[in-house]
């Protein structure tokens, strides 16, 4: 990919992240509700006090005159401060924007090597028990609610078993460095392999639940397109040939049957953000998704406006991640 | 190789001990939000000081029974209506270990109370809690004297809710220093905060006791408290279950039967302080009529309703307070479940065939509203439920005095500080920001203002019962209860007892 083609995908950035300020600022600012009352909560208030309250928080400006503060702002990524933290809002995200991603990337992991392996094996056994049992089991796991099958797991393996911890990133006694606030990084950089293997521990059932219906769909996907690819007269060749079975299934066709699983998996990547605000919740996870319900709850405009954008970048940069892979696995496409 | 080997192994061996207990020493409390920021004076949220509470001590505090006593004061005398004088206690020291002075009790104040007082031209959000202080003087070395600009006898009750900070530590390090690190006088002190995640504190072994009030009077009985994040109820109880935290605040009602069954934790409960109750918008096509409130009043079941849905966990309530609260009536009217007379005066107001109403409420209280709107529709009021967001709906129906739209709004208010200035001028005066059913009523709108100001205890309180007795026969409300709190506590926890305004002061608490 030539650098004109890159910088061309970075300034078409522009425009997306224009529209979405535009969109979460109105959005936040015509939503019913006040910050100001929620912040002073079931208090007694005089009128005065309220109206400096409000002058504190910024809000007595219009509308129009605070977008565009918000908007100058942004530009040199100062988002503000929260409402709540009395922070400036890019500290408060970039504190929890680790565990958030950490939780993120080991859910793709977790599905990408469930799935393709499940999608392959119900391709080739089609119409077995094994393909109808993934049928039925994918089927499931799109439809299982995030939030009553992490319920399900907690009490399985925390509460009955005591297998797995119920909640948080790593136990208490555990001391970490925080170098790069990716737990699983952190540990191994400092040789602590207990800590490493508490944070692996604390990261198995949110993953689980994350991932789920990634899997999911990841399977049915590179099934289908698996058994699409295998029906192509250059398999049906190589077959011929007297090529391995092994070497035609993995050489050959899982090559070209992974192209859709790959974009589909990047953009279920970018709803794993989204999925994170219910297993966050459950699971306890200190992470972005939870931070932002509750700034939606409290009405925070600064960090709900900055996180929105937040995830608009990662979308954007996901689906460029994807047509870069494409190329990658299918030359014939360019950029 | 070998470190794939070592990753695994390692991972194995946490399989196995991740859930182990913590060592006898710790206490966790599963707790439903972080705290927002540590700095005492700059929040308005009661989760933040509940954990900033366990680092910092007040001025004055309350006892489990929420009676007002001297903590940092060693005593308090109110010289005149507007001057109150605080003999602060001696040999206190702040966790950096320097001594505690008048000097930092007046910046406290200062800091919470001057316009601007936060430094940077900023005022801190907690100045309206501490009602119209003028000045904050010291008049001896050790006595810091609080003058108010007019009587306001609830300056007392609110104290409690302020925690004293050290001057030369917040000049040092700024309002940003103070919103991530801590320097109080309290039992406990700081020594993680994984935000999002847990507060760990370990104890401090300077602590000067505590208030004299509150026995056992001396250090923390642990050595370290951890208080846990963990927002979803069912995981908090499963958490509980598990042995993975000792005490879990907000216990679900249909969660106390799983709790008490398990043999290792049980349930406890005090009476809580928030009042609940149905605004019947007085501006609206029917509620301007008090025979249909009336009506609706003789409706609903509550006992019915308290002992089915809320599992017996609250108090029935006539007006606006809590049995608990200052100057709360014990003599008012009770409407009683009457769904004929109900009827009756539904037809002689001219809806002999019923009304079709419709009830706005947040989705935490749908079952209890739809239970309430069942014997509703039962006495002729064909009532529909709205789930609203909470925001959303406070700004439909607490208009100040502007518009309102709907019939009904199941809504609750709360009053940590068991006063009624705090919820019964909100909710009951003349387009007040709480007052969601429109009502007004001068002689009410008199009596709730002179009462603000009156220092004869005997004389105020009389004032709120006469206003509780208009109010009863008024009804922009249906008093419905005051829930009680619940918490689910590991039968390993010694010597901590829940408390009315949902503070948890680990100080007393130990580990068997």
């Amino acid at each position: 990919m030539s650098l004109s083609k890159l910088l061309e995908r970075i300034a078409q950035l522009v425009p997306v992240l224009l529209g979405v300020s535009v969109i979460a600022f109105t959005m936040m600012a015509l939503t019913p509700g006040d910050p100001v009352q929620i912040m002073i909560g079931d208090q007694a208030i005089t009128a005065e006090q309220e109206a400096q309250l409000r002058h504190d928080m910024g809000l007595d400006r219009p509308m129009v005159e605070r977008f565009f503060i918000f908007l100058g702002n942004a530009t040199h990524f100062d988002f503000g401060e929260s409402f709540y933290h009395k922070r400036p809002v890019a500290d408060v995200i970039a504190e929890r924007m680790p565990a958030t991603i950490e939780l993120s990337l080991v859910a793709l992991v977790v599905a990408l090597a469930t799935a393709i392996p499940l999608g392959v094996l119900a391709a080739i056994k089609k119409n077995s028990i094994f393909d109808r049992i993934a049928t039925v089991g994918s089927l499931l796991g799109v439809s299982l609610p995030g939030f009553w099958f992490g319920i399900l797991l907690l009490m399985l393996f925390a509460v009955h078993l005591h297998l797995l911890p119920v909640s948080g990133r790593i136990g208490f006694d555990s001391e970490v460095p925080n170098v790069t606030g990716f737990l699983l990084i952190d540990t191994l950089v400092a040789g602590n392999m207990k800590a490493f293997g508490d944070a692996v521990a604390h990261l198995i059932l949110p993953a689980i639940t994350l991932g789920l219906p990634m899997t999911a769909i990841l399977m049915r996907v590179t099934r289908t397109s698996m058994l699409e690819v295998l029906r192509q007269d250059y398999v049906t060749f190589a077959d011929a040939k007297g090529l391995s079975r092994r070497r035609v299934l993995f050489r050959h066709a899982l090559k070209n049957a992974l192209i859709p699983t790959v974009s589909v998996a990047a953009i279920e990547t970018g709803s794993l953000l989204g999925g994170n605000m219910i297993v966050e919740t459950v699971y306890g996870w200190p992470g972005l998704g939870r931070l932002v319900v509750e700034s939606i709850f409290l009405r925070n405009y600064p960090l709900v406006q900055a996180a929105v954008l937040f995830y608009a970048v990662t979308y954007v940069l996901l689906n460029f991640v994807a047509d870069l892979l494409y190329t990658v696995l299918n030359p014939r496409v360019k950029l | 190789m070998k470190t794939l080997q070592k990753i695994l192994t390692a991972t194995a061996i946490a399989l196995c001990v991740g859930t182990s207990a913590a060592s006898a020493t710790d206490l966790t409390v599963g707790f439903t939000l972080d705290a927002n920021t540590l700095d005492p004076a700059n929040h308005r949220k009661r989760e933040t000081e509940t954990i900033i509470r366990n680092m910092y001590d007040g001025i004055l505090t309350r006892d489990s029974n929420m009676k007002v006593v001297p903590q940092i004061a060693q005593s308090m005398v109110q010289v005149s209506p507007t001057v109150y004088d605080f003999k602060i206690r001696k040999g206190i020291k702040f966790h950096d270990g320097s001594e505690l002075t008048a000097e930092d009790v007046k910046f406290t104040i200062d800091r919470i109370t001057k316009d601007g007082g936060m430094g940077d031209g900023q005022t801190s959000p907690r100045q309206s809690l501490m009602g119209p202080v003028a000045s904050t003087e010291i008049v001896d070395g050790d006595t810091v004297r609080i003058t108010l600009r007019e009587p306001w006898p609830i300056l007392p009750a609110m104290l409690p809710f302020e925690e004293v900070v050290s001057k030369a530590w917040i000049e040092k390090v700024g309002n940003d220093g103070a919103a991530t690190s801590e320097n109080g006088t309290g039992p406990f002190k700081l020594a993680e905060w994984r935000k999002g995640d847990a507060i760990i504190m370990d104890r401090f072994d300077d602590y000067y006791g505590g208030s004299p009030d509150i026995p056992p009077v001396g250090k923390a009985c642990v050595d370290r408290v951890i208080f846990k994040i963990i927002p979803e109820s069912a995981s908090r109880v499963a958490a509980l279950l598990a042995g993975d935290v000792d005490i879990i605040n907000e216990l679900p009602p249909f969660s106390v039967k799983q709790v008490e069954n398990n043999p290792d934790t049980a349930v406890m409960k005090v009476n809580g302080t928030r009042s609940f109750f149905i605004a019947m918008n007085m501006q609206g096509e029917y509620f301007d009529d008090p025979r249909v409130r009336e009506a609706a009043a003789h409706a609903i079941d509550k006992d019915l309703i308290i002992d089915r849905i809320l599992g017996g966990n609250a108090q029935r309530i006539e007006g606006i307070l809590s049995p608990d609260a200052f100057a709360a009536s014990t003599d008012l009217h009770r409407y009683s479940y009457d769904p004929e007379l109900s009827k009756k005066l539904l037809a002689e107001a001219g809806y002999p065939s019923g009304i079709d109403i419709t009830m706005d409420v947040e989705g935490a209280f749908k079952d209890t509203a739809e239970a309430v709107a069942s014997l509703l529709s039962k006495a002729g009021f064909h009532t529909k439920v709205a789930v609203g967001e909470g925001a959303q709906l406070a700004d439909k129906w607490r208009t100040k005095g502007g518009k309102k739209t709907g019939d009904m709004y199941f809504t609750s208010w709360g009053n940590g500080s068991l006063d009624p200035y705090d919820i019964f001028t909100p909710t009951h005066k003349t387009n007040d920001r709480g007052n969601s059913a429109g009502y007004s009523n001068p002689e009410v709108d008199k009596l709730l203002d002179e009462a603000a100001v009156e220092v004869d205890t005997a004389k105020r309180a009389e004032m709120y019962h006469q206003a509780e007795v208009i109010v009863n026969k008024d009804l922009p409300y249906i008093y419905l209860w005051v829930p009680a709190d619940l918490y689910g506590v590991s039968k390993r926890v010694r010597g901590w007892k829940p408390s009315a305004d949902s503070r948890i002061n680990l100080h007393d608490a130990c580990i068997e």
